[in-house]
């Protein structure tokens, strides 16, 4: 038989110890949630295809081969267009809450900071209209407006000067990409124990 | 075909659409002045085209303080339909039926501060491709009939985009959401400031849902049974489940873009996120 003492130290005790141990097996799970995250986020077709550039293939399928979506949305040369979504990502934090009174179980609640897909929307602005974002529109439709009025201002983008082909309503192919890879790991961080 | 959803939505849209602007902005002017005499080859040998300066006269008596014609004055004396005269509003027009040319006719209309269209062309056609007539609703010492039929700036071309229906409910309701954008063609950035406005605050509006068949405007242009009432309209269907904002985002093309076009107008866009609540094919 423990002793009356004992067994209230015990009690005492083991949460603390718990929660320490319960943090670090969480935490080291949500490092490897968050890192494939990003890696695969890096691997979307429409973020390759922007990372290359004015030049690079249109491996998202978006423009049937037209052009690349870097001078189709109308980016300048230079603009780094998926840095703003790739910080925001690195950001994600976990930050615990508080402990769970559960009487037979130890246990804590979490909060994961990831961004909601509408405020990536917030901030991947159309280079030609404030107010749109073309992470948004790769879901919803792009305009060739994008492509055209940098031809007309003599192809800031680089590209765009080089084509003399019209651009056509309907050539963009709308695509899943910011809502359902939020998604996807808004449920994977939620089922995270 | 019978009307479908998408027909209505886009006439319940477009109607909606031109009593708000109208009724939050008062984006109107009534004017008093000469109508033109000119020739219209398509019309036939049974009216005579007179024209005003303006496009787009308002048709909703809704609109508090809009004055809605009901006919024109030839010589001084009033000519109502009943006299054998139509009323082309979309076109600013009165149509008098007769040979004559050399009448003299004037007319008092409130004239929209923007045409409103419904359009298939693409933003791109829109801002950079079309050239337009402007039709400023400022008053000129030289005035002249404005031509018929071709879209003249300021104006608000409205497209219906996409549509997608989601799972909502047992037994089958879908959440059908349709993307409508508007592409606003300004003079300057006091019009475009002001229509961006009204319509950022548009989010969670209702918009009752009309049949096609409740488009108010004639084939000449005129009021179908003489008279528009937005409101009294809409009273009539209040009991169907209507459409709603969800939501509603303004934008404006950047003054670095503007200045590439060949044209002088401020460029803005609204884009609506429509919802609605529907069993599909009722």
């Amino acid at each position: 038989m423990v002793d009356r003492e004992v067994q209230n130290d015990i009690k005492r005790q083991a949460p603390r110890v718990g929660k320490s141990a319960l943090k670090k097996e969480v935490n080291t799970k949500f490092k490897k949630i968050k890192k494939e995250m990003i890696q695969e986020f890096l691997t979307l077709p429409v973020t390759q295809e922007l990372l290359g550039g004015p030049d690079a293939p249109n491996i998202s399928g978006t423009l049937n081969g037209f052009t690349s979506l870097f001078a189709f949305i109308g980016f300048d040369a230079g603009d780094q267009p998926i840095a703003p979504i790739l910080n925001a990502l690195e950001r994600t934090q976990l930050q615990y809450s508080k402990e769970l009174k559960e009487s037979r179980r130890v246990g804590g609640k979490f909060i994961v900071t990831l961004p909601t897909a509408e405020q990536i929307f917030s901030m991947t602005p159309m280079p030609w209209a404030i107010g749109r974002s073309w992470a948004q529109g790769i879901e919803t439709g792009i305009s060739g407006l994008g492509f055209l009025l940098r031809k007309k201002g003599k192809g800031r983008s680089g590209a765009a000067l080089q084509s003399r082909v019209k651009v056509r309503g309907g050539r963009f192919k709308n695509t899943a990409y910011i809502s359902s890879f939020i998604k996807k790991y808004e449920k994977r961080f939620r089922n995270l124990k | 075909m019978k009307a479908q959803f998408q027909h209505n939505l886009t006439t319940s849209f477009f109607l909606w659409f031109d009593n708000f602007l109208l009724t939050k902005g008062e984006a109107f002017s009534n004017k008093t002045g000469k109508l033109f005499n000119y020739t219209d080859d398509r019309l036939d040998a049974t009216y005579k085209p007179y024209g005003s300066a303006y496009k787009q006269w308002v048709t909703d008596s809704s609109v508090s303080g809009a004055n809605i014609p009901s006919g024109v004055f030839i010589g001084g004396s009033f000519s109502g339909r009943d006299d054998g005269v139509v009323l082309d509003f979309d076109n600013g027009r009165s149509l008098i039926s007769g040979s004559s040319t050399d009448l003299n006719v004037t007319g008092e209309f409130a004239v929209k501060d923007f045409n409103v269209y419904i359009t298939n062309d693409t933003e791109e056609d829109l801002v950079i491709e079309n050239k337009y007539v402007v039709n400023s609703r400022l008053p000129s010492p030289a005035e002249d009939a404005i031509a018929p039929y071709d879209d003249v700036v300021p104006a608000i071309f409205i497209s219906t985009a996409t549509m997608e229906n989601m799972p909502f409910a047992f037994g089958g309701m879908q959440e059908t959401q349709c993307s409508v954008k508007a592409v606003v063609l300004a003079e300057d950035t006091y019009q475009l400031d002001g229509v961006l406005s009204i319509f950022a605050d548009s989010r969670d509006e209702d918009i009752t849902e009309l049949p096609m068949t409740g488009y108010p405007i004639t084939e000449l242009g005129d009021l179908k049974g003489g008279s528009y009432n937005y409101t009294g309209f809409i009273d009539s269907y209040s009991s169907e489940q209507g459409f709603y904002v969800n939501s509603v985002r303004t934008s404006k093309l950047t003054d670095r873009d503007r200045k590439s076009l060949a044209h002088e107008l401020y460029v803005g866009f609204i884009d609506f996120d429509i919802h609605k609540h529907r069993f599909r094919f009722e």
